[in-house]
């Protein structure tokens, strides 16, 4: 990349786009053992697709309506992640990149600025995906499907038009709500795409069609309303065959997009990067005495400093609570349909699950993501006494919805349910004490990915909750 | 006699190399102490290790006759610390975050939110207190951390550059607030770039530099050991800094 900026005249819009893509290529990069991993898996995959490609190759895959509404669905299921993925990077963008300042007091034109940031946002969304399908789809397709080539022009328009949906939203939110409500916005939209593919899929395969992922889902229901088998809806499905016209008109059309966002939010965009330079949060009109705030005792100060530090961050308590939508089609599927005896073992499992990583959640806040841990070790406190009252402060705050799936029990077998409870409880405890002994200090920011900071607490948390949960669903099931 | 405030004698740290190198150092009760020493001569970590932030190689450590290596939570319940990047939650109103280190030091809610009270009006923080410290500015947010740090009424407090990048005002605001705590009985030990805080306001200074105290004393004392009585404490501090050891 630096080879290529030196050729390039500095201070362009190709020189920035390439500077762009430099940062995009290196935020990927995380650790030797991630580089590693991802290694073994690019060539994984390479090996997958030529071993498809050897099997397919004698076979044609021809064009068609099926064909096309597939690849429209998939397209569609890709595009959401897209977005999702965009949104994130667009405040990553607006909100935590240190380089605006200088960009933009730099002679250069917010609106080229725009542009640039456009494509990093673009490379950063498509590199994710390219990853995935591209050493699979390549093989194949220099292996007897050359017209397989086309996917790579459908991923960049997907990606493009992705990375203009995502900024747009968020500058719209931003000139709609201020920057405050911009920022949890997007983050909890981020979640809800995310997971509304798992849940749509989930409450899908309850309908009584058996069970189906949301590809299908989708599929069928376009199958069925006739979108796809032809005209614009099919280009998607033509380009990925190799079409050229209809590769051509995608990435035209993605262009299209791409100019046009750039033209519309030029303006704004400096607006909103301004305002989110600005104060994020409230001023507050001070009330009444500060006696309010002072409690006695070291758990119910520590509770009551972990509670308001998470409900006043909105879209990290989003992140956590979006776990329980895996509580979804468990409880629905005990509360309804009328079979729901035979899932009580499989309730009182994943109660003891889900308790066990949100109380892994809350003490890994509580613990790793501790703000001021200088604080407590200059407070005369033995470090064991933080800890305990970090532990039960966050079982504390898990405990209303560790009393969900137990209450779900308890309509049908009142002594299974204390059984669950209890379980529920020594999971919680369980998973509480090994991200204790397992902690590793990070900003709060970084709370989804903080599995990768620590394999070892993950796989204990999961055999732990594994055990006490095998132990309640055993339990429910001789109880009956 | 009376027990020195803080006692530091033979004090060692070695991370890659040596730090700190064998310090010896006394802070009598009721006196305002200015650390200085170019950077990294070790002032920082001396304070960390004096507050139990880190554990020394080697040494002693006593704060009010107390052994604050054998026992630190004795140590520390008479102890406050305010580092250079203050210790807050910004996600917490001032009120709040005065409310959570009483309840880290167990300040009795009875006996403490009187203090707040008082402490958030003396440092003019009173209208701010139901604000979020993430909306205030870095001055403001130090004088959270202060009143913090006097919450628990310390008899010995520490404080790693207070005034770095407070404007003029809020700078006289924390200066007055360490003379006032020196005036009702603490001991406070500061470090500091700005030679003219430690000239205006210590009632003694040590220099350190290469992980030892290379000169101490009164103002007039540290002109005498760079060898004029006519010197600033700039020519003094730079003189005796950079005096082959």
């Amino acid at each position: 990349m630096n080879w290529i900026m030196a050729r390039l005249g500095p201070g362009g819009f190709a020189w920035l786009v390439v500077h762009e893509l430099r940062l995009a290529l290196r935020n990927r990069r995380r650790g030797t053992r991630s580089t590693w991993i991802g290694l073994v898996m690019l060539i994984l995959f390479t090996g997958v697709g030529i071993l498809a490609g050897l099997g397919l190759r004698g076979l044609p895959i021809e064009a068609g309506p099926a064909i096309h509404i597939g690849v429209l669905a998939a397209s569609i299921l890709l595009m959401s992640f897209m977005v999702t993925q965009a949104l994130l990077r667009s405040q990553h963008t607006l909100y935590e990149s240190g380089d605006l300042d200088l960009l933009l007091s730099s002679p250069l034109a917010p609106r080229t600025i725009l542009r640039a940031k456009l494509c990093g946002i673009a490379a950063s969304v498509v590199l994710s995906f390219a990853l995935l399908l591209l050493p699979i789809a390549i093989p194949v397709a220099a292996l007897g499907h050359p017209g397989l080539f086309g996917i790579v022009p459908l991923l960049a328009a997907l990606a493009l038009t992705g990375a203009c949906l995502g900024l747009a939203i968020t500058l719209g939110v931003v000139a709609l709500a201020g920057p405050r409500a911009a920022r949890t916005f997007g983050q909890i939209l981020g979640g809800l795409l995310a997971g509304a593919v798992f849940l749509i899929s989930q409450l899908a395969s309850n309908g009584g069609e058996g069970r189906r992922s949301a590809a299908f889902s989708l599929f069928s229901w376009l199958r069925a309303h006739h979108i796809g088998d032809g005209g614009i809806p099919a280009l998607p499905g033509r380009a990925a065959l190799g079409d050229p016209v209809a590769a051509a008109l995608l990435l035209g059309g993605a262009t299209l997009i791409f100019a046009l966002t750039s033209w519309l939010f030029g303006r704004s965009f400096l607006a909103s990067y301004q305002k989110a330079r600005m104060r994020l949060s409230r001023q507050r009109k001070a009330t009444g005495a500060v006696a309010r705030h002072f409690r006695a005792g070291l758990f119910a100060s520590m509770f009551a400093k972990e509670w308001r530090l998470l409900v006043r961050d909105p879209a990290l308590a989003f992140q956590i609570v979006l776990r329980l939508i895996y509580l979804a089609p468990l409880t629905l599927a005990a509360l309804g349909h009328g079979r729901s005896s035979p899932l009580l073992p499989a309730l009182a499992f994943g109660s003891v699950l889900i308790a066990g990583q949100l109380v892994g959640s809350f003490a890994w806040l509580a613990v790793s993501g501790e703000d001021a841990p200088d604080l407590l070790s200059v407070a005369p406190i033995a470090r064991r006494q933080v800890e305990r009252a970090k532990l039960v402060s966050a079982l504390a705050m898990a405990v209303p919805f560790g009393l969900l799936l137990p209450i779900a029990i308890a309509l049908k077998s009142p002594l299974g349910a204390l059984v669950t409870m209890a379980m529920t409880a020594a999971g919680g405890a369980a998973a509480g004490l090994i991200e204790i002994k397992w902690q590793k200090p990070a900003p709060r920011k970084t709370f989804v990915r903080r599995r990768s900071g620590s394999l070892v607490s993950s796989i204990l948390t999961l055999l732990a909750s594994a055990f006490f949960g095998g132990i309640a669903a055993f339990a429910v099931w001789v109880i009956g | 006699m009376t027990q020195p405030a803080l006692a530091v004698k033979g004090l060692r740290k070695s991370f890659d190399k040596p730090v700190i190198a064998g310090l010896d150092l006394e802070v009598a009760a009721g006196e305002l102490y200015a650390l200085l020493g170019p950077n990294g001569a070790g002032k920082t970590t001396t304070l960390r290790m004096v507050t139990g932030l880190t554990r020394p190689d080697s040494g002693s450590i006593h704060i009010f006759g107390i052994d604050a290596l054998a026992d630190p939570l004795a140590a520390k319940a008479v102890t406050a610390w305010l580092p250079d990047e203050p210790m807050l939650y910004d996600k917490l109103t001032p009120s709040e975050y005065l409310g959570f280190v009483a309840g880290l030091w167990r300040i009795p809610p009875a006996e403490a939110a009187p203090e707040a009270e008082r402490l958030l009006k003396w440092l003019e923080l009173w209208d701010s207190r139901d604000t979020r410290c993430e909306t205030f500015s870095r001055g403001m947010k130090q004088k959270v951390a202060l009143a913090g740090a006097l919450i628990h009424r310390p008899r010995l407090l520490i404080l790693d550059e207070p005034l770095t990048g407070l404007d003029a005002a809020m700078a006289r605001a924390v200066k007055d607030a360490l003379r006032a705590a020196v005036d009702n009985g603490a001991t406070v030990v500061v470090t500091t770039h700005i030679l003219e805080v430690a000239e205006r306001l210590a009632d003694r200074i040590g220099i350190i530099g290469d992980g030892k105290l290379l000169a101490e004393g009164t103002l007039d004392q540290l002109r005498a050991q760079a060898g004029s009585d006519e010197m600033t404490l700039e020519d003094a501090f730079i003189k005796l800094t950079q005096a082959p050891q």
